[in-house]
């Protein structure tokens, strides 16, 4: 078990304001940075998946591990969370079911595209074991899946030339966002909720910006120097959100998604101002963490063991969601469901982490 | 499928209520460029003539069901829709080009099999407005209106550029318990929206179910969308009334748990098409002035008679009864 660093302790905050607002309506929600900016904690979240990724591939000297060694560990990785998210929708469907059932309340199965699964269930499993159907708040790893598919090519493009990896992500990017590339959901129209041909630039920054920070003073000096331009649009994306201040995506000039605001795409406005961001806290942690003791602990906790701790949060907060419903909301559930899933949040972080230092029971004798 | 049962009725209930319409009125108009020509005109006619008679409001002022609709569907008007102007449709059928729809909402997300409700959409829009190539887009939503969602509309309506936006909402900030204020006012700030861009807005009410009828909460959510649609002069499909009529007349065998409401679910999402069409079809013929839900008195509608079987007559007054009476 590694000591609580910067990267956990933002993953790890990363993933409770996720946590908090997959919970829409509940009285936290507005307390999130997410109310306060043009990008939330997606960006943050695959970001720092690529900034991990530049860290495993690599021996703890900095120099890369063979190829296929880096290639396989992405494989693995990606079958891993194929298998979560797998299992999360399983389960979430079942909750949402099961809830409907207990209530009597068929409005429940309309829940964010659940609706498609139990009006149609032959041609949406197959969309479920696909990834092309997703429900409400379950995007994110899907996104995932795709983005550690792809990422050997990254990776090993990066270990000829960093600007080639570069540029090519880039490209894509753009590619998609002139041309309005994402893959298609099926069964139903419409596409993915988080787009991976855009996404994947966060995940390359990521990495590239992980190799770079490491060894060169220059990029070090410059963000450091950069840190007042960093607050200046944090500042701006807190006045523009404050204000509901945004482009009209019927009145923008074309190519539109160049200009909007738009999530599914990771549009600019969104990756300047997750630039911003990343500009003026990146010297935080080492402010914070001596002051916030526990806290930090806690925090860097959930992050080293992002996985476990997205997958059991994606279902509390479906189950605080699914409370609040039925109680009807309120303060005092409010209270009680987010202060219980940050609980079981820490709990199952040191849950995976207890499992891990046991011998596995069902492991033959040595 | 009863749909083209449907469609037939609709053509026969329609020629009548012009012919009478007609002689109520005597008002000789002439035709307009924009009515869609219709391609069988009466021929149409296929239904033994004693079932338009119920369309007319009995004797007592009971108000008689739409037999326009298929049976399982048949709703009086008054618990179906209100009606409002749609400018861009029209627009769209007089410049002759298709009609682009965009259906957004929970329970359009799902089925991709050809049976679903944006194909059965299409297809009963077109049966309605013939010669009228309709493209109907449909598209899921994640996430609550009063935050995230109106947002992801917009850009939504940006990518397609519909004529017409159908919008099943508040189903999911429902689920939530969004402040119902605040759901209203994002609701509004949106149809605005919508509206000044010179696009057509329907709004339809989310589900009814029995679990939910004493439930305070829910039950302003719906009138918060009924309140907006006047306020905001567009049409509006009262989902929820329907299925609450339906459901009063179901049947009683079957009310063990997820019975007969999960089949009032199914069967809500079958006629939403039908209702949608109905409301749709209806709101075209509404004269230029605008008609919201409150009035009471039936319009005069300016119908040539070449295009009787389509174009039809002014609804009955019962049609346009206000929302939530």
């Amino acid at each position: 078990m590694r000591e609580p660093n910067a990267i956990d302790f933002w993953r790890g905050l990363a993933l409770v304001t996720i946590f908090v607002n997959h919970i829409p309506g509940n009285t936290f929600e507005r307390y999130t940075y997410s109310q306060y900016g043009i990008s939330d904690a997606a960006e943050l979240f695959v970001f720092l998946a690529g900034w991990s990724i530049g860290i495993a591939t690599r021996g703890r000297d900095g120099r890369p591990e063979p190829r296929l060694k880096s290639v396989l560990r992405l494989l693995s990785r990606t079958i891993e969370v194929y298998r979560a998210q797998i299992t999360t929708m399983a389960l979430a469907l079942a909750m949402i079911a099961g809830t409907a059932l207990v209530l009597d309340n068929p409005l429940l199965l309309e829940w964010h595209n659940a609706g498609g699964f139990f009006a149609d269930p032959i041609q949406t499993m197959v969309g479920f074991a696909l990834l092309t159907h997703q429900l409400g708040f379950f995007n994110i790893l899907p996104l995932y899946v795709v983005l550690l598919g792809i990422a050997p090519i990254f990776v090993l493009l990066a270990r000829v030339s960093r600007v080639a990896a570069l540029a090519l992500s880039f490209g894509l990017y753009f590619a998609s966002l002139v041309f309005d590339l994402n893959l298609p959901s099926w069964p139903g129209e419409g596409d993915w909720f988080f787009d991976p041909l855009c996404w994947q630039l966060l995940l390359v920054l990521g990495f590239v910006a992980e190799d770079w920070n490491r060894r060169s003073p220059w990029l070090r000096t410059w963000s450091v120097r950069l840190v007042p331009l960093g607050i200046a649009i944090v500042l701006t994306g807190i006045v523009l959100s404050v204000l509901e201040i945004r482009p009209d995506p019927l009145l923008v000039p074309e190519p539109r998604l160049l200009f909007t605001f738009d999530k599914t795409y990771l549009t600019p406005a969104r990756l300047i101002h997750f630039l911003g961001m990343l500009l003026a806290f990146q010297t935080l942690y080492a402010v914070l963490a001596p002051r916030l003791g526990p806290v930090a602990g806690y925090l860097a906790g959930l992050g080293r063991n992002s996985l476990a701790v997205f997958s059991i949060g994606s279902l509390l907060s479906l189950a605080a969601q699914l409370v609040r419903f039925w109680t009807g909301g309120g303060v005092f559930v409010d209270v009680s469901v987010v202060g219980s899933g940050l609980i079981a949040l820490g709990f199952t972080a040191w849950f995976v982490e207890w499992r891990s230092r046991k011998p596995r029971p069902s492991s033959p004798p040595a | 499928m009863a749909l083209p049962q449907a469609a037939a009725l609709l053509a026969a209930s329609l020629t009548l209520a012009v012919g009478l319409t007609l002689a109520a009125t005597c008002r000789p108009v002439r035709a307009e460029p924009s009515a869609p020509a219709p391609t069988a005109g009466p021929a149409t006619v296929v239904s033994p003539p004693k079932t338009m008679v119920m369309t007319a409001p009995g004797p007592d002022g009971a108000e008689a069901l739409d037999v326009t609709l298929s049976p399982e569907c048949r709703v009086p008007g008054s618990k179906l829709y209100t009606l409002a102007r749609l400018g861009a449709v029209k627009l769209a059928l007089t410049e002759k080009r298709p009609v682009r729809v965009l259906t957004v909402g929970s329970s359009s997300a799902g089925p991709g099999a050809s049976a679903t409700y944006p194909v059965k959409l299409e297809t009963a829009l077109e049966r309605s407005l013939p010669d009228v190539d309709v493209v109907v887009e449909s598209r899921g939503m994640q996430g609550e209106i009063a935050s995230g969602a109106a947002e992801r509309l917009r850009n939504m309506v940006a990518e397609i550029e519909p004529d017409l936006v159908i919008w099943q909402v508040g189903t999911h900030d429902a689920l939530a318990r969004v402040d119902a204020e605040d759901f209203a006012n994002a609701l509004d700030e949106t149809v605005q929206w919508i509206k000044g861009h010179e696009i057509d807005v329907v709004l339809v009410t989310p589900v009814y179910t029995a679990s939910l009828a004493a439930d305070e909460y829910y039950n302003s959510l719906v009138r918060k969308v009924q309140e907006v649609a006047v306020r905001e002069g567009v049409p509006l499909v009262q989902r929820y009334e329907a299925m609450r009529y339906l459901s009063g007349q179901g049947q009683k065998g079957e009310g063990h748990l997820l019975g007969s409401q999960f089949r009032l679910n199914d069967l809500g999402l079958r006629c939403m098409a039908e209702h949608v069409t109905r409301a749709i079809t209806l709101s075209l013929l509404q004269a230029d002035t605008v008609v919201t839900g409150t009035t009471k008195t039936p319009t005069a509608v300016i119908v040539p008679p070449r295009d009787a079987a389509i174009k039809a007559a002014s609804p009955p007054p019962s049609v346009l009864v206000a929302p939530g009476d």
